[in-house]
């Protein structure tokens, strides 16, 4: 079908609400856990396949591809409005397609499944609203609507320390979001005094004149809310814990979407609105990049919990983007988005596996795991892939990232380039124990304690649907990553240049 | 009074009338369905203020007939309706005297209305002790329970002595200025030199009754005794109803103030703070429900002090919409706590809610509700409320406040997550049904289905408060 025709049609609030009729309508059949399962797996693969077909339909250019805009409450100045450009199709691809396997991998959910998936579905329109809204509060609203679902998807479904870390991750990121608050509030008021218009309209407030102490004040409101989400070294100490913690799903969504929206919130808003203040923290920015990266190597290769592990390389890889956004070129930016959604790929295909591991095994620890690759040799296979993918083996996803982030740091800061390809060296060394750990080595335990006779399945057929197309997005991005480079050129150079979209 | 005057008082009226007539005929004719009775007269008045155009404007120069008045009137009859309807399973299974019971809650209702309408400083002392009076008998009402004996005694020694520092104020301001009148009690105030010092103490004694009555630090001591010790619904009564009425009739009179406020500033901004700083450290430990929800009302009501800090038609409309955002979602609360109860226990202690979220779904979500949405977590009502006030803030210049507002709904989080954590997040030990009513149901649909309306789209309310102000 042609899109030109559907310029009238709210093809975005379609996306962004799709999901919460979903949630509705669990939530009315709650009684039956298969007509939840089956009516999430619908709904996500509705908004997968609307956005495969913007994808594919909408056309590479810079501005604004989709836009909405309805009054909401004029006595605020605040509106109902949303845009789509490249990096936000993008960003909002990326969600569909890991909710649908949160949704498959936690297919056979027996606690409370209706409020399992209700929940997810929920998620999935505030990380979708958050990509979207071009309205402050508007955004504020999405942004604070994933902290709930989340609570309970790690409070309820979690493992072992399960209400400790979901309380963790909704403090750190609610402080970070109060501040945001008080500086979205703090520039609509400075805005208003200056025009006598009251908005939040984002390309109104670009428009603020502001003086330079002011403005750093502001945008380290917005930093703290962006950064705690990224996370970046020193704010990341909720991240293993949740992450660890988390259900399945949760870990999912976790790190392939929730850390990316800090990262998203960081290139729309907090550079475009202050583009000086956030010129001079540009340096900074990069030495704490740099630091997470090997900080966050070091411990992720002191660790026995796998999910840790992988928990602790998301803070270097988001260390990485970090250094990529602050290197300021379209090179390094091309390379940190396009890194963001490998890890996206990567890091989620990797906690699915992990999921499979547990619910087979029992266990996440490297002490007792080991020689899988005898017993369960297809799985091993795909976690062999994702791990040499995750570590940056060149030809997979995750390495066309990193060495556009290199390559565009070079020419700015060639030492910290220099340390930031070392860091990519420290990342083999503990994806490689994992793999060690978890496929070689003698024959670990292979049963959940307690149950002597279980049967050592390899996939089945479900897994092999969930696993079969993220790896090939894995090797694809790896080999061929110009379609997804494509529609965020265009938006890429806008903001570098302008510090925003028309 | 004239008939035209009568007339523009037909409300209040029927409440009182509609009172005093329960409480004679339940005398001959005892039975549970008063309560129903009294709604059905609740809503009758809601009606009549809300359809009937006032005779004239101002009744005997004590009480207002305008829109804004009215609002109010409407308000509180419907949350006079929903505390009855909350309260008709309740008395059933405590044993307690319907009509008397639903005589008190109108003439409390019609107390709330006249305090609300007041226009002058005699109309606000007596529509205040109108139903603080009532709130004696009401919070005792469990004669049998010494937690509701200590709780009544409680509210009756604090009431008495803010009565008196009313009293006393109100009488120093006469003085000073000669009227009771708004504004013009406070017009010969505004000079320097002649009574301006004796107007002044008249306020701050004034003031320190205002603070026993809203409950703020430091005169907060009673508020988690008394909450603990009254029955659940008029808990709910007291904690919405009172505190807003008071709030509804504090707004025109600091509009009267007009300049004269700038002497009262450091006070009223002290005020706000230590409610909102004090308020949260006592929360924060708290293992009880309505304990907490007593020290966070204290937090709650230094957030509207802020909008009566910075003052204006903008800050008056974020506290009215704050003030209606606190009160259903404080009513829900209350109202998921009434119908929690059972013959021989009441659920306060977070110990006995525990695992109860899947057993109860519906109203353990309501209450959860609740809790976030005076939290001020978006989509919910309560976030615009505290965007509002903190919007004021920092427009008239109180960065300072706008900080401690932000940090203390951030703690708040905290003691507002731990009831919602012990539902959803613990196991439960027994499978005990706890079996509401159908009107409790009704009640606390409502509040829900306001909380995530009003969230999602709160300008319908805006703009009525908008047209309602002064």
């Amino acid at each position: 079908m042609n899109l030109s025709a559907l310029t009238g049609f709210p093809l975005l609030s379609l996306v962004l609400w799709l999901p919460f009729f979903g949630t509705l309508l669990c939530l009315v059949f709650r009684h039956s856990a298969l007509a939840c399962r089956w009516l999430a797996l619908l709904t996500t693969l509705t908004v997968l396949i609307l956005m495969v077909w913007l994808f594919v339909g909408l056309p590479a250019e810079s501005g604004w591809l989709l836009k909405e805009d309805y009054a909401w409450i004029p006595s605020f100045g605040i509106r109902y409005s949303l845009a789509l450009d490249g990096i936000s199709l993008l960003m909002v691809s990326l969600t569909a397609l890991l909710q649908v396997a949160a949704v498959l991998i936690s297919w056979k959910q027996k606690q409370h499944p209706a409020l399992f998936y209700a929940l997810v579905l929920i998620l999935e329109t505030g990380i979708i609203g958050v990509f979207l809204a071009t309205d402050l509060i508007l955004f504020y609203i999405f942004w604070e609507l994933m902290l709930i679902p989340m609570l309970f998807l790690i409070g309820v479904w979690g493992h072992g320390n399960r209400v400790y870390a979901a309380l963790k991750f909704f403090f750190f990121t609610l402080a970070g979001s109060l501040c945001l608050l008080l500086s979205i509030i703090s520039l609509y008021l400075i805005h208003g005094e200056q025009t006598g218009v009251y908005s939040f309209a984002f390309e109104t407030l670009m428009q603020t004149q502001l003086s330079s102490g002011v403005e750093m004040l502001l945008y380290i409101g917005f930093l703290l809310a962006f950064v705690v989400k990224v996370p970046l070294f020193p704010f990341h100490t909720w991240l293993p814990d949740a992450h660890t913690e988390a259900p399945a799903a949760g870990s999912v969504d976790l790190a392939g979407l929730l850390l990316k929206t800090g990262i998203y919130g960081l290139i729309r808003f907090a550079f475009p609105l202050f583009p000086s203040a956030a010129q001079q923290s540009l340096p900074f920015l990069a030495v704490l990049a740099l630091i997470g990266i090997f900080y966050a190597a070091w411990i992720a290769y002191a660790q026995t919990d796998i999910k840790r592990v992988i928990a602790y390389s998301s803070v270097a890889h988001m260390g990485f983007v970090i250094l990529g956004l602050a290197a300021w070129n379209q090179l390094a930016w091309e390379g940190a988005l396009l890194l963001m959604v490998n890890h996206g790929v990567t890091t989620g295909g990797l906690f699915i596996l992990i999921a499979m591991l547990q619910d087979r095994t029992g266990s996440r620890d490297l002490r007792v795991l080991g020689g899988m690759w005898k017993s369960l040799p297809y799985f091993s296979a795909f976690f062999l892939l994702f791990c040499l993918a995750s570590l940056g083996l060149p030809g997979l996803s995750n390495f066309a990232g990193e060495i556009l982030v290199l390559l565009g740091t070079f020419s700015r800061w060639p030492l910290f380039a220099a340390f930031a390809a070392a860091g990519v060296v420290f990342s083999a060394a503990y994806m490689l124990r994992v793999v060690q750990g978890v496929l070689w080595g003698p024959l670990g335990q292979m049963c959940k304690i307690g149950d002597d006779d279980c049967l050592h399945e390899d996939l089945d057929r479900r897994e092999w649907l969930l696993l079969i197309p993220l790896a090939m997005l894995v090797i694809w991005l790896g080999i061929y990553p110009a379609p997804v480079l494509e529609p965020m050129s265009g938006p890429i150079s806008l903001l570098l240049q302008s510090g925003g979209l028309p | 009074m004239s008939a035209l005057e009568l007339q523009s008082l037909l409300p209040l009226i029927i409440l009182a009338l509609g009172a005093t007539g329960v409480l004679m005929l339940g005398a001959w004719y005892p039975s549970k369905n008063w309560i129903l009775g009294g709604v059905f007269i609740t809503l009758l008045a809601a009606f009549s203020a809300g359809l009937i155009d006032p005779a004239v404007p101002e009744v005997a120069n004590l009480y207002s007939a305008g829109s804004y008045a009215r609002f109010f009137v409407v308000l509180w009859s419907i949350l006079g309706a929903l505390t009855l309807l909350l309260s008709l399973r309740y008395t059933e299974i405590h044993d307690l005297p319907g009509s008397e019971y639903t005589a008190l809650v109108l003439f409390a209702i019609c107390g709330m209305g006249l305090l609300s309408s007041a226009t002058s400083l005699i109309g606000l002392f007596l529509g205040l002790e109108a139903f603080t009076l009532v709130f004696y008998i009401l919070i005792a009402f469990k004669r049998d329970d010494s937690y509701s004996a200590e709780a009544g005694l409680k509210y009756l020694v604090m009431g008495a002595v803010a009565t008196g520092f009313l009293a006393f104020g109100i009488s120093l301001i006469y003085a000073a200025s000669g009227s009771f009148h708004l504004p013009e009690a406070f017009a010969g105030l505004q000079q320097a030199g002649g009574m301006r010092a004796l107007g002044l103490a008249g306020w701050a004694l004034m003031l320190v009754a205002i603070g026993f009555k809203v409950s703020l630090v430091p005169f907060h001591l009673w508020t988690p005794d008394v909450y603990q010790g009254a029955p659940a619904p008029v808990s709910g009564l007291l904690a919405t109803g009172s505190k807003g009425a008071v709030f509804a009739s504090l707004v025109p009179l600091f509009t009267a103030l007009g300049p004269l406020k700038a002497d009262l500033e450091v006070i009223l901004w002290a005020l706000a703070a230590l409610s909102m700083l004090a308020g949260t450290f006592a929360a924060l430990p708290q293992r009880n429900l309505k304990r907490m929800l007593a020290y966070s009302s204290v937090v709650h009501m230094g957030y509207l002090m802020i909008g009566l800090l910075v003052g204006g038609p903008e800050a008056h409309r974020a506290l009215l919409f704050y003030v209606i955002a606190y009160v259903i979602a404080t009513l829900g609360a209350f109202g998921v706590l009434t119908s929690f109860s059972r013959v021989d226990d009441e659920p306060q202690e977070y110990g006995d809610f525990r695992g109860l979220g899947y057993l109860h779904p519906r109203r353990s979500s309501v209450l959860s509700a609740c809790l976030l949405s005076l939290a001020g977590i978006p989509p919910l009502v309560g976030f615009f409320a505290k965007f509002g006030i903190i919007t004021a803030a920092l427009k008239g210049g109180y960065p300072g406040l706008a900080v401690i507002a932000i940090l203390a709904a951030l703690a708040s989080l905290y003691y507002y997550l731990s009831p919602i954590v012990v539902l959803f997040m613990q196991q439960r030990d027994a499978r005990e049904l706890r079996r509401g009513g159908g009107y409790e149901f009704i009640v606390l649909a409502l509040c829900f289905a306001a909380i995530l309306l009003f969230g999602i789209y709160p300008t319908p309310l805006l703009e009525v408060l908008t047209g309602i102000l002064p």
